[in-house]
């Protein structure tokens, strides 16, 4: 058997209040196991993204192996595996979206931000825009979501204006 | 018993029973894929989808039970066509234009075979739409390598490494068409803790994971053996059976045999079984018999003209010591990567390390290739002078726990019979003899009570103590590991956090060698409480009292002083151990070695006892056994004090018996016990001949410079190996012995298994199987020994061991027989002493023990504690295990483990060279930061010639067995500046 991988300069995400909030969740469930979406949803609010290392962490707080955890990682979109901007944009264009203009407000975004590529993270570091599946306010089309604000009614000509709000 | 009807069959089918299991009870096959023996059904392929009447859709046969009356047709044109569909579709991703041949295809694998066997036509590869499917590939990997492009994403191999081994490597990450099989979080199987034990490459369906070594030889081809023998594993005491895959006289492939079966191993191998055998092609076999330059015959007498004194027995090497304090070189990079194309540089597959770890040329020139003729007359010819000029009692054999039992007979035999000496001895002393001792003197036995299997039937508490089982005896700790998931309560006593102690729910890390306290004060605390099996005590055991009394000093609280485990965590195990309602202990060299061995054991005893945890399916005793054959070598009478089935040498009645039928006088037998290997290898010892069969004490036996140092000084020596070992190189004579695969014999495994292994493939060149080599040995030393196969040579054992009397080489096939085996008709004994134990009235006697502390304490001067003991990947000198590719390519250095705070203390990282020192001797060898040491405390595995742990160790013998402390000794460590030559 080879060493005990170093773990270079790996912040543990699980520390003080957070771990203590972990606990609490793994509380609620009889097994440890039950408790992985919320663990890795809470590295991804403290990190932006879950890396490798933070999948190793997770694994062993909860008694899985880390290639479960990659398992469950990679099967949901809405886990980042890579670094994203400070904003994480997510324009629906589904459907009711699209038939009122979303692949305008999609395009606005990519052009504002500057990340020019779907998925891709603006130079400054700040915006990372992605298309999704419908966001269920296909009333209030175009829909998107900033982080965790949901904007309804969103049209292209709006976008600088909303970007201003998110630096 | 539900009753269905299967294509027109009836058959009565078990109550749960699936379609499948019914199916197969009428001797009909359904196509599976997704299913596979002892996984968890998972029902994901459905290629084993029946019809069933009444129901509207096809069911899966693999997961459907059955009920009454069921009928089912299994190949109903709709089901047929589902298979195809399922087929067609797993087509689309799988490289298959070989396939494409209107019928005539030939099938490669499991999964090819089902697409020919329906006919289905796979779509050309350029014409499709999907890419073929990905995955991690393991670059660079000396044994096992993904091709995902042949997945079929059953994940037989997820639920392999996860629910047989409880390892968790694999598993399917991403989604949809993207869906793949992944390693570890990020492609390093290292990190993800993988074994190497092959599990997934025996259940992959379609070869997407592979065995390098067989790919390398054939290609994409599977491996087109001549024929399949089935033998025994080579390695430890679980006793794997398998499957050796022959072809031009070559062992090419090993697999485990059919999972059904009731072998210990059930399928499974570790790591060694399955891909450390290429050690028996290697190029540094001894094919002839070679005799030391200077013995030469003279008017049909050999005398020796060669130089005498301290020239006699040297040669152009460095001693071990010479070699142990030199730099070493630093380790070879290791390939790391989730593809192929991820690695900067596509290393070679072929990488030789033999070069490296193989025999150096020089060691052979002071040697000249023989005849056997010549070679067999000179050992004969010296044996008998020594012997007829000195008498018996210069006279000793080292004999072979690798060996089988016919050869560890037959070689006692001639020394016995033949020398009249009792000087027979083997590495059991370094290994069970505490265990051996202490049984003896409790129970009046010298084995395990129970099997391995029903650790997983039937323990509720599992009580581990000193044996790191996970990477010594690997397929038995899997099957710990199932158990423990299952729900059987875990506690571990070791100093080291190893990875069962990782797993434990107790985990007892005292300080090395304060074993005595530990349990004695478990039983003091099991009485205080009153959970001792009181019924237990007063019908089947006796001398209780002084144990009671022993142990009243024995508080928990004392026990943390001592040991540095916290009393409360004592009182839990104890009470745990004691409730059971089942509690199995097992135990191996972490209390056997010890200056108290004999102690720890008695105290593991007496716990055992007062619990009355023994002879119950489920509540066992087992020591377990490290070798191969180190249980049947010691049933064979490779002990000093005993003839075969532990009769002693000192009974006059036993001694005629043997004499009997081994045809001398009994007179000319000695009624005196022998000396011990530990005892014959000093200075003062009488011993002045000596013939070695399959041993290398010069890296295995503690104080190897003092070893060193005596084995020169021996009027004659031979040395029956496979290679020109460490020890070899002093030998007169080294005669060329047939490796495991060469030879049929039998071997007993840690439960008392008897198993057979049989003959694969020739001996290279002239070497010759070694009971031949006895056989002959014997006859020209004239003692009548007239067998002309080891079965012949079995027919005399059962003559002369009652619990053998039962066993023919024809019962043993298959599974094997548990002995005591008293008759033909006999079934084997899987469990013992269900309500007696074999003394003379019956009773186990309890022995009070008290603590003693180990000779080597940690002083100013030599700060740490050094342990020693096996990897995983490696086996004892290394002998072997050095000469397999493979397992080289993953352990390819000494090393020794250091607690990380320490090595920060020391200023040492990973993989810089250090010198350790003990009263003994030096090492230089290189850091392996790990936090399975405590701290002050030094792991140093013993296989590495080059920094052999044993020239540290102490020669101090314990007084029952004599047994060395190789478990503790007193070291320093400094570090050493990398360019510093020393
Ligand atoms: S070799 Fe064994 S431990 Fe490694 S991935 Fe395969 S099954 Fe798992
Ligand atoms: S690698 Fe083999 S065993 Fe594993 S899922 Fe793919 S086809 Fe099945
Ligand atoms: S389609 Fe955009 S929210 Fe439903
Ligand atoms: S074998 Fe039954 S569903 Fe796969």
């Amino acid at each position: 058997m080879s060493a005990a991988p170093e773990k270079a300069a790996y912040e543990p995400v699980f520390t003080g209040d957070r771990l203590k909030e972990l606990e609490a969740i793994m509380a609620r469930y009889p097994t440890k196991r039950a408790a992985l979406l919320p663990a890795l949803w809470m590295v991804q609010q403290a990190r932006g993204w879950i890396s490798e290392e933070a999948m190793v962490e997770v694994a062993e707080i909860l008694d899985l192996t880390p290639a479960y955890v990659k398992g469950v990682v990679t099967f949901y979109t809405m886990y980042h595996q890579h670094p994203v901007g400070k904003h994480f944009i997510q324009v629906c264009t589904t459907t009711p979206c699209n038939l009122c203009g979303a692949e305008d407000v999609l395009a606005a975004f990519l052009k504002h931000t500057g990340c020019e590529e779907l998925g891709a993270t603006s130079p400054d570091g700040k915006y990372t825009v992605v298309e999704v599946e419908c966001l269920g306010a296909c009333g209030f089309a175009t829909a998107v979501l900033i982080g965790d604000d949901f904007l309804e009614n969103v049209t292209a000509e709006k976008v600088p204006e909303i970007l201003k709000r998110y630096q | 018993m539900p009753t269905v009807t299967v294509n027109g069959k009836r058959v009565n089918a078990p109550e749960g029973a699936t379609i499948l299991e019914a199916a197969r009870l009428a001797g009909i096959e359904i196509p599976t894929l997704c299913w596979y023996p002892k996984l968890p059904v998972v029902g994901n392929c459905r290629i084993c989808v029946v019809s069933v009447e009444g129901q509207p859709k096809l069911l899966p046969a693999c997961a459907t039970k059955v009920s009454d009356g069921m009928t089912i047709a299994t190949e109903s044109e709709e089901a047929v066509e589902a298979r195809r569909e399922v087929l067609r579709l797993l087509l689309e991703r799988y490289p298959a234009d070989h396939l494409r041949n209107g019928g005539r295809a030939q099938p490669r694998n499991e999964f090819e075979r089902y697409v020919v066997q329906y006919g289905v036509e796979p779509t050309p590869v350029a014409e499709r739409d999907l890419s073929l499917r990905e995955g991690d590939e393991r670059p660079g990997d000396p044994m096992i390598r993904h091709d995902m492009s042949l997945c079929i994403l059953c994940t037989r191999c997820v639920r392999a490494c996860e629910d047989i081994q409880v390892v968790g490597v694999l598993d399917v990450a991403y989604r949809g068409e993207h869906a793949q099989i992944i390693v570890g979080n990020d492609g390093d199987p290292d990190k993800a803790a993988c074994t190497w034990c092959g599990e997934c490459v025996r259940v992959c369906p379609t070869g997407a994971i592979f065995e390098v070594l067989p790919r390398e030889r054939f290609g994409e081809h599977p491996v087109r053996s001549d024929r399949v023998v089935r033998s025994v594993c080579p390695y430890c005491g679980v006793g794997c059976q398998v499957d050796l895959h022959v072809r031009d006289n070559e062992v090419v492939r090993v697999t485990s045999p059919d999972i059904l079966l009731d072998t210990p191993n059930q399928g499974s191998t570790c790591v060694k079984g399955r891909f450390g055998y290429d050690f028996v092609q290697h190029r540094d076999r001894l094919t002839r018999p070679l005799i030391r330059k200077g013995w030469v015959k003279r008017e049909g007498r050999w005398v020796w003209e060669g130089p005498t004194g301290e020239l006699r027995r040297s040669g152009p090497w460095r001693t071990i010591a010479g070699e142990g304090v030199e730099l070493k070189p630093p380790a070879p990079p290791r390939a790391t990567g989730k593809r192929l194309r991820d690695l900067p540089l596509l290393e070679r597959v072929t990488q030789d390390i033999r070069d490296r770890a193989a025999t150096p040329a020089e060691w052979y020139e002071p040697f000249r290739e023989a005849t056997w003729e010549e070679a067999l007359d000179l050992v004969a010819s010296e044996l008998a002078r020594i012997h007829r000029e000195r008498g018996p009692g210069a006279m000793a054999v080292f004999q072979s726990a690798k060996c089988s039992n016919e050869e560890n007979y037959l070689l006692q035999r001639l020394f016995r019979a033949r020398f009249g000496t009792n000087n027979v001895d083997h590495c059991t002393r370094l290994c069970h003899s505490t265990s051996v001792s202490a049984m003896q003197a409790a129970l009046n036995t010298a084995a395990a009570s129970g099997s391995m299997r029903e650790i997983e039937e039937a323990c509720d508490v599992i009580f581990i103590a000193g044996a790191n089982t996970t990477e010594t005896h690997p397929v038995f700790g899997a099957a710990i590991k199932r158990a423990h998931k299952r729900g059987a309560f875990l506690i571990v006593a070791d100093p080291r956090k190893i990875e069962l102690a990782r797993r434990a729910d107790i985990h007892l890390q005292m300080q090395p060698g304060t074993d005595v306290a530990l349990f004695n004060a478990m039983l003091n605390h099991i009485l205080a409480c009153g959970l001792e099996n009181q019924e237990f005590i007063a019908k089947r055991t006796k001398n209780f009292e002084a144990v009671r009394r022993a142990v009243q000093p024995y508080t928990p609280e004392r026990a943390e002083a001592i040991t540095g485990v916290p009393a409360a965590l004592i009182r839990e195990a104890a009470e745990r151990y004691a409730r059971g309602p089942n509690t199995t202990t097992l135990w191996a060299m972490g209390l056997t070695q010890h200056l108290t061995g004999h102690d720890m054991v008695t105290a593991l005893l007496n716990l055992i006892l007062a619990t009355g945890m023994i002879g119950r399916w489920g509540a066992a005793m087992m020591p377990v056994r490290g070798q191969n054959n180190v249980q049947g070598a010691s049933d064979m009478g490779a002990i000093p004090f005993v003839y075969p089935d532990y009769q002693p040498v000192s009974d006059p009645k036993i001694r005629e018996k043997f004499a009997r039928v081994w045809g001398v006088d009994p007179e000319s037998m000695s009624l005196e016990p022998g000396l011990k290997v530990t005892e014959m290898a000093r200075e003062d010892s009488p011993i002045r001949a000596l013939y070695i069969m399959g041993e290398n004490p010069i890296i295995s036996d503690p104080d190897i410079a003092h070893a060193e140092a005596w084995f020169a000084t021996l009027e004659f020596l031979a040395v029956q190996d496979l290679f020109l070992t460490e020890t070899a190189r002093y030998a007169d004579v080294v005669l060329p012995g047939a490796s495991f695969a060469e030879k049929t014999g039998t071997y007993v495994n840690t439960e008392r298994r008897i198993q057979i292994a049989h003959k694969a493939i020739e001996p290279p060149g002239e070497a010759r199987a070694d009971w031949e080599i006895i056989v002959d040995l014997s006859n020209r030393l004239g003692l009548p020994t007239p067998f002309k196969s080891p079965e012949e040579v079995m027919e005399e054992i059962r003559k002369v061991a009652p619990a053998w009397a039962g066993v023919t080489y024809r019962r043993l096939e298959g599974a094997g027989l548990q002995y005591p085996v008293p008759t033909e008709d006999h079934p084997g004994t899987p469990f013992l002493f269900a309500d007696r134990f074999p003394t003379e009235d019956g009773k186990a006697t309890f022995h009070p023990v008290e603590y003693s502390d180990p000779a080597e304490l940690p002083d100013e001067e030599y700060p740490f504690v050094m342990n020693t003991g096996r990897q995983l990947y490696h086996w004892h000198t290394g002998t072997m295990t050095r000469r397999s590719r493979g397992l080289d390519a993953r352990e390819p250095l000494a090393v020794v483990e250091i607690h990380p705070e320490d090595a920060e203390e020391l200023g040492v990282t990973e993989g810089d060279p250090v010198r350790i020192t003990s009263r003994r001797g030096t090492i230089v060898t290189s850091v392996r930061i790990s936090d399975r040491v405590a701290r002050r405390q030094v792991f140093v595995p013993f296989h590495f010639r080059e920094a052999a742990a044993n020239l540290l160790t102490s020669p101090v013998l314990e007084p029952h067995a004599k047994m060395a402390e190789l478990k503790v000794c007193a070291v320093r460590i400094e570090k050493v500046p990398v360019e510093a030559a020393v």
